[in-house]
């Protein structure tokens, strides 16, 4: 064994000793047998969910095999319910909650947590914004404290929000302008496939809206969105709950609650018909392909049996779009996509895209590609799947839930218990995801495939290249 | 526990907040838990292959991953060859068709997975539990009995040009290119695009070839970790492994980094940002200054907490994600600074980098501001080695450098005996400006003259190079 004992100076130095072995030769006398059975349901995640009096919900789940606890604060504030003329206002705003709070001046957060040893980051997606880190347990109270701080009310001055722009530009710029296929498709697409300004505006933001952002707007965007009640603290690892439960009474009960603003209404007609839009690229060597088909309402059997289409056709190798445009046809080296292209199928609250994307050589036309893309559904739309391919879907979802469960920053596992607290009120439905899986019947995924892989439910949209293979304009 | 300083002049928009002088200070940390590190234990066949196992991990996963001492090092100016044969296992084996390979993997829960890098190889996957032996199975094949079907070839080479041709539009590829170039030349290392013409030339020859010349069990260490039936899975590894030829020993060339000062643009017209490239040669992981560098590095660019960081990005707002790190092959580390900067501010950004490694050379860094340095690369290694695959990732990484169990045992210790003097020392033995490689990738037209400009820069053997 490999035994790290900590905290056995006043500096925090991690004392170690080593008991492993390394052998050469001879073979290892066999042991007996130790069997690992498959378990019968899959996760069993240990939920603890409550509210507090301003409303804030709370999610604790306690997992002590490593002594790390990872902490996040989900807002329902994402950046497709952002205001008219603020485009991307959203991501800029979670870069301002770094910017400074009553207690904690510019860069103190990232000091408190780098500093104590911990991971940290933030995100924006379609309906949150989250706060995230990974911190060793003995300094969960500070971190709490922290966050609890910047919940209570920011502190910007001009100064930083106009420096926090500059940093917003130029991620903007490292990631879309100045790159071939820069935004293709996760940022584009829904522009395209939506017809709800909610849903098709460009979420990273106009440079213009962004330059255009005041300290007001600052005010007004925190006091609408950041309330308590529209929030979820999540602690997943290694602590004590009596003593997370008081920690969280004291700082985050101490934050007055807010009344919580009704969240606009971001649906989207049924689609009639296909949509089709071509653009040209000027960074782009090569042409590339990207289809969307919107998808059943979230949480519903339909949405959970598009899943397993999901896995059947598009995730690993050994799905069916894989196997026929990479393997068969050589059209291309990959072809990624999902539900929810900046996320999964369960981390948003509202409508959603089904979308995969390819890079193809010119002298393989759009058409081609689509129509082996059409073979490959018309079977799913003709008749039911095959039990080894359904099985095989399955198996999958089984893993990825593993991996979900068994990773060291626990992330993802943070990111489900919120989502399923932030938009249905039920963070321990995570331990159902597998058996919802296994309740799709092979008719229902039949029935599900011919009304949304519909043609005339998707979007097509194809990027000209505006560069030769040799470096310059066509 | 880092003192909290007040900042002068707050803006206070939050009704009710109290003014910046009586701020509350964050609760201290409570004592640090332990952390128990799984024993591993390990295996060498008479042919030379080395078995790892590590029982670790929380949920009923296995990860089996197979290393060969191969990649790059040994392409022989072939760039990009190990990477197509790796992609040619995939397609196929003796008994399995590329989609039987694909199929089976998924059975168990996992998909197969194959690459080079550098100095390594690897075929690898991760599965349920209960599959254990069938992934050992599978790994094995693919690893000793490929078909290389000579009709997947040039569909792969195909691809191969394709992603060349996206390589050689983004910014950071072209850099990159330029930076591995100048600094490493006409070493393997120093070429990471192919040129015009040269994928097209491979043959299944060549593929073979490679393969035959490079593969063999004394270069191959497997590596499992997670949970699993130990005797079970071991048997089943010797089974497939144990009668593997034995093959060559890895290749000793570690590059050789330039120590006079360069400079190479390569135009990208009206590119809205430059990227930026800085390079010296820094201590590998074997060498004495190791430690005190890679903590000096985290200090200066490596974390958010740097001071590179601090300036460029949420001081003048130039950048968004600017970074300095540690490129560690065997026997050769290389310091690399990376930023893509806003156009009008590349020669200032450059001009505080440089003032950054200026100051930080003069003037040790506070206790403070190391110790919060110190833990943060602390709480790193404990979340890096906290799951299988990640533990697992770590005793590749020392087996490849031929470092000791030490190493991770006292890995912390060593972080945390670095001294300020140190760092200022480190700064100036190795982040020499004198010596560094700096590429400019932008518009030139735009940023060419202030860059040259630079009091760092002038004297340094000027290059550009077309796209």
């Amino acid at each position: 064994m490999i035994r790290l004992l900590a905290g056995a100076t006043a500096s925090g130095l991690l004392a170690v000793l080593l008991t492993g072995c390394a052998t050469t030769a001879p073979p290892a006398a066999p042991a007996p047998a130790r069997q690992v059975a498959p378990p019968a349901a899959g996760i069993e995640i240990p939920v603890e969910y409550y509210r507090l009096d301003n409303g804030l919900r709370v999610v604790l789940s306690r997992d002590d095999s490593m002594p790390t606890v990872t902490v996040g604060v989900y807002y329902h504030i994402g950046f497709r319910i952002e205001p008219r003329g603020r485009t991307g206002f959203a991501h800029l705003f979670e870069h301002l909650m770094f910017q400074g709070s009553a207690n904690l001046g510019k860069m103190e957060f990232i000091r408190l947590v780098e500093g104590n040893g911990g991971l940290l980051n933030g995100s924006t997606r379609f309906d949150y914004t989250n706060y995230y880190q990974v911190v060793p347990a003995h300094t969960l109270e500070t971190i709490l404290w922290a966050e609890a701080d910047r919940m209570r009310g920011l502190a910007i001055t001009q100064e930083n929000l106009v420096n926090q722009q500059g940093v917003v530009k130029n991620e903007v710029k490292v990631n879309v302008l100045n790159q071939p296929y820069g935004g293709f498709p996760w940022l584009n697409m829904p522009q395209y496939a939506n017809e709800s300004w909610f849903n098709a505006h460009n979420f990273y933001g106009d440079l213009e809206d962004l330059d255009a952002a005041t300290l007001e707007d600052v005010q007004s965007f925190f006091d609408t969105y950041y309330a308590p009640g529209n929030a979820v603290l999540v602690l997943a690892g290694d602590f004590d709950p009596a003593q997370a439960r008081a920690w969280i009474d004291r700082y985050f009960g101490a934050v007055p609650g807010r009344p919580v603003t009704g969240l606009p209404d971001v649906s989207e007609p049924r689609q009639e018909r296909e949509k089709r839009h071509a653009y040209v690229d000027p960074l782009a060597p090569r042409p590339a392909l990207a289809l969307a088909w919107h998808v059943p309402a979230r949480g519903t059997p339909e949405h959970f049996a598009f899943g397993l289409i999901d896995q059947m056709l598009l995730q690993g190798e050994d799905s069916a779009l894989w196997q026929r445009l990479v393997q068969q046809k050589g059209y291309t080296d990959s072809v990624w996509g999902g539900i929810n292209l900046l996320g999964n199928m369960f981390n948003y609250a509202g409508p959603m895209l089904w979308t995969f994307s390819l890079l193809h050589d010119p002298a393989v036309s759009t058409e081609q590609v689509v129509s082996e893309v059409d073979a490959v559904i018309a079977r799913l739309r003709e008749a039911p799947p095959d039990a080894a391919d359904l099985q095989r879907a399955l198996t999958k979802i089984r893993a990825d839930l593993y991996g979900v469960a068994g990773s060291s920053d626990r992330f993802g596992l943070v990111d489900l218990l919120a989502s399923f607290a932030l938009f249905d009120d039920d963070p321990a439905r995570i331990n159902r995801i597998e058996q919802e899986f296994r309740a799709v019947t092979p008719e229902l995924i039949g029935r599900v495939a011919r009304e949304y892989l519909r043609d005339t439910n998707r979007t097509v949209l194809v990027v000209e290249p505006g560069q030769t293979a040799a470096g310059g304009p066509p | 526990m880092k003192p909290i300083i007040a900042t002068a002049l707050l803006l206070v928009l939050v009704p009710g907040a109290g003014p910046a002088w009586s701020r509350e200070a964050p609760p201290a940390p409570g004592i640090p838990h332990d952390f128990t590190l799984p024993g591993k234990q390990t295996v060498r066949l008479e042919n030379g292959l080395s078995m790892t196992f590590l029982e670790y991990g929380t949920v009923p996963m296995v990860t089996l991953m197979a290393t060969v001492r191969t990649g790059a090092i040994d392409d022989g100016g072939d760039t990009w060859l190990p990477d197509l044969v790796m992609d040619m296992l995939k397609e196929g084996t003796a008994t399995r068709s590329a989609l039987d390979i694909a199929r089976q993997a998924a059975d168990m829960g996992g998909n197969l997975g194959a690459g080079a890098g550098a100095e390594q190889a690897t075929v690898g996957i991760r599965v349920l539990s209960e599959h254990a032996t069938g992934a050992a199975a599978l790994v094995a094949d693919v690893l000793r009995n490929p078909a290389f079907p000579a009709s997947e070839l040039p569909r792969l080479v195909a691809n191969y040009e394709r992603n060349l041709s996206v390589a050689l539009q983004e910014p950071g590829s072209l850099a990159g290119r330029e930076l591995s170039r100048r600094v490493y030349g006409d070493h393997p290392l120093g070429r990471t695009l192919p040129e015009p013409g040269q994928l097209a030339a491979y043959t299944l020859d060549d593929v073979r070839r490679f393969y035959a010349a490079n593969f063999g069990a004394a270069r191959t260490h497997v590596y499992v970790a997670g949970r699993f039936d130990r005797p079970a899975l071991e048997a089943a590894l010797r089974g497939a492994f144990g009668d593997w030829q034995t093959g060559p020993a890895p290749t000793v060339n570690p590059p050789r980094a330039a120590t006079s000062p360069q400079l190479g643009f390569v135009a990208r017209p009206d590119a809205p940002q430059s990227s930026l490239r800085m390079a010296v040669a820094a201590p590998d992981l074997t060498h004495a200054d190791y430690f005190p560098f890679t903590v000096t590095n985290t200090l200066l660019g490596g974390s958010f907490l740097s001071r590179i960081m601090a300036n460029i990005r949420e001081d003048k707002g130039y950048a968004y994600s600017p970074y300095s790190s540690l490129s560690a092959y065997r026997r050769a580390g290389l310091w690399v600074m990376s930023a893509d900067v806003t156009t009008e501010h590349t020669a200032d950004a450059l001009r505080e980098i440089y003032g950054e490694i200026d100051r930080l050379r003069a003037a040790p860094p506070p206790e403070a501001e190391l110790e919060a340095i110190k833990n943060y690369r602390a709480g790193l290694f404990v979340v890096n080695n906290s799951s299988p695959d990640g533990l697992l990732g770590q005793l590749a990484l020392m087996d490849l450098h031929g470092l000791p169990d030490e190493y991770l045992t006292q890995w912390v210790r060593h972080v945390y005996a670095v001294t300020p003097a140190q760092v200022s020392e480190m700064v100036g033995r190795w982040i020499d400006p004198s010596k560094m490689t700096v590429v400019v990738v932008g518009d030139l037209d735009k940023v060419r003259k202030e860059v040259e400009a630079l009091p760092q820069l002038v004297g340094a053997r000027e290059l550009e190079t077309d796209r």
